[in-house]
C-alpha cells in the first residue's frame, strides 16, 4: 500500500481555474505525504521526478476542460490513479469562475471541495487495500517437543483452527500454527475461486501435507477477493509463516460482527488450544 | 480427538456428523482411510460393513470425508441450521446463567 500521493497540477498561471488547481495543489502539499510535480519540470525532465513516482500514486488536477495535466502524465505514460477537474468541481457548486484570478470566497470553496475530494478518495482507496501490521507479538507454549505460537492480539480463530485478521472491511484468512505443525510439509493449497460467495463455517478450498488434508472451514461469511499466489511456487510458507507470509484467503466481509460471535480472540484461542493439545496426541 | 464442547456447546447437543446413503456406498472406504478421528468403524461381519460409529468426534462442520467419497454417499445436516443452533443455545445458557446470577 502506498501512503503518499503525488499531486500533478494544472501550471495555472492565466486563469482562474488554473489558479485554483495550483492553490489546491499547494495546500496539499502542507502535508508531508505529498509530493508535488510541476508540470513544467517534469514535463522538460521526467526522471527528476521518477523516484516519487514509484513511491506514490499519481493525482491530477486539472484546471479547465483542455485538461493539460491529464495530457501530459498520458504523454508521458503515466499511471493517473486519482483525476480532478477544477472547472466541474465549480459547476457542481453552481459557482462562475470566469477567466481573471482572484481571492474571494467562492474560489476558496471551490478550493476546498477539490482537497475534499482527492482526500476522500485517498481513503477509499486505503479501504480497498488489505493493510499488513507492521509486526504480530506472539504468545506461545509448549507440549513435548512442539511450541506453538499464537498472536496476541488482532486475530480471531474458529474451533477450526482457522484464524480471520480484519483491515477495514478486508480481511486475510489462514490456518493456525497448530494445524501447520499437524500436517508437516505442506505440499498443495487448493484456494478458492476469486469471486466466490460464502458464509460463516463454508469451506475455502483445502490445504494438503503427505499426511493429510485439511479443509479450511472459513472463520467469516464474505466473497473472495484475492488468494495468496505467493503459495503456489512455495506452499511451505505456510509452515514457514502460518500468520503472516502463509495466508490463503482474502476476503470482503459482509457481517463481521455477527461472525464474531462464534470466534474466539487471542488469549480465548490460546487457552482453548492449549487445552485441545493437551488432549490430542499430536 | 475428545473434545466435549464446541463453542461453549457440549458436543452431544450438537447434531454434525456424516450420513451415509447406503444405496451410493461402494464400500471403498477412502472414508475410513480419510478421517483421523475414528468416526466410522469398519464390521467385514456385519451389512452393511460401514459404520458411523463415534458421531461426536466428527469436526463440527468439517466435511473433508464427502469430498473423497467417490460415489457421493456422505452427507452432512444443514450448515445455517446447525449454526442458527449452537448460536440459540448459547444465548439460552448466557440467559439462564444471568438468571442465576440475578437470584443469588
Amino acid at each position: 500500500m502506498s501512503e503518499t500521493i503525488c499531486v500533478l497540477p494544472c501550471n495555472g498561471l492565466d486563469k482562474c481555474a488554473g489558479d485554483l488547481s495550483r492553490r489546491a495543489a499547494l495546500q496539499l502539499t502542507q502535508s508531508e505525504d505529498v509530493e508535488l510535480i510541476c508540470p513544467v519540470l517534469l514535463n522538460q525532465n521526467k526522471s527528476r521526478y521518477e523516484k516519487a513516482l514509484e513511491a506514490g500514486d499519481l493525482t491530477v488536477i486539472d484546471g479547465c476542460n483542455t485538461r493539460c495535466a491529464s495530457k501530459l502524465a498520458g504523454d508521458l505514460g503515466l499511471a493517473i490513479k486519482d483525476k480532478v477537474n477544477v472547472s466541474e468541481v465549480a459547476k457542481a457548486l453552481d459557482i462562475k469562475l470566469g477567466v481573471e484570478i482572484r481571492e474571494d470566497q467562492e474560489t476558496q470553496a471551490v478550493v476546498q471541495a477539490v482537497l475534499e475530494k482527492i482526500n476522500s478518495s485517498v481513503i477509499d482507496r486505503a479501504e480497498s487495500e488489505f493493510v499488513e501490521p507492521e509486526s504480530i507479538d506472539y504468545n506461545t507454549f509448549s507440549h513435548g517437543k512442539f511450541i506453538f505460537k499464537v498472536p496476541t492480539a488482532n486475530y480471531f480463530f474458529n474451533e477450526n483452527d482457522c484464524w480471520v485478521t480484519v483491515s477495514g472491511k478486508l480481511a486475510r484468512i489462514g490456518v493456525s500454527d497448530y494445524v501447520q505443525q499437524n500436517l508437516s510439509d505442506i505440499l498443495y493449497v487448493d484456494p478458492p475461486e476469486i469471486g466466490d460467495e460464502f458464509e460463516q463455517f463454508d469451506d475455502l478450498g483445502s490445504i494438503e501435507s503427505s499426511k493429510a488434508v485439511f479443509e479450511i472451514i472459513s472463520p467469516v461469511s464474505g466473497t473472495v477477493v484475492a488468494v495468496n499466489t505467493g503459495l503456489n511456487d512455495a506452499p511451505e510458507l505456510v509452515n514457514e509463516s502460518p500468520y503472516e507470509k502463509g495466508w490463503l484467503v482474502e476476503v470482503r466481509l459482509s457481517d463481521f460482527e455477527e461472525d464474531q460471535d462464534l470466534l474466539h480472540d487471542c488469549p480465548a484461542y490460546f487457552e482453548f488450544l492449549q487445552r485441545k493439545v493437551a488432549e490430542v496426541d499430536v | 480427538m475428545s473434545e466435549s464442547t464446541f463453542m461453549g456447546v457440549e458436543r452431544d447437543r450438537i447434531d454434525w456428523s456424516p450420513r451415509i446413503d447406503f444405496l451410493k456406498c461402494n464400500d471403498c472406504m477412502d472414508c475410513v482411510e480419510f478421517c483421523p478421528h475414528q468416526v466410522f468403524e469398519v464390521d467385514e461381519n456385519a451389512k452393511p460393513k460401514l459404520k458411523v460409529k463415534n458421531p461426536n468426534n466428527c469436526v463440527v462442520f468439517c466435511r473433508a470425508c464427502s469430498k473423497t467419497c467417490g460415489p457421493d454417499a456422505i452427507t452432512f445436516p444443514d450448515k445455517a441450521e446447525t449454526t442458527k443452533m449452537i448460536k440459540a443455545i448459547r444465548k439460552a445458557e448466557k440467559a439462564a446463567e444471568k438468571e442465576v446470577e440475578a437470584n443469588e
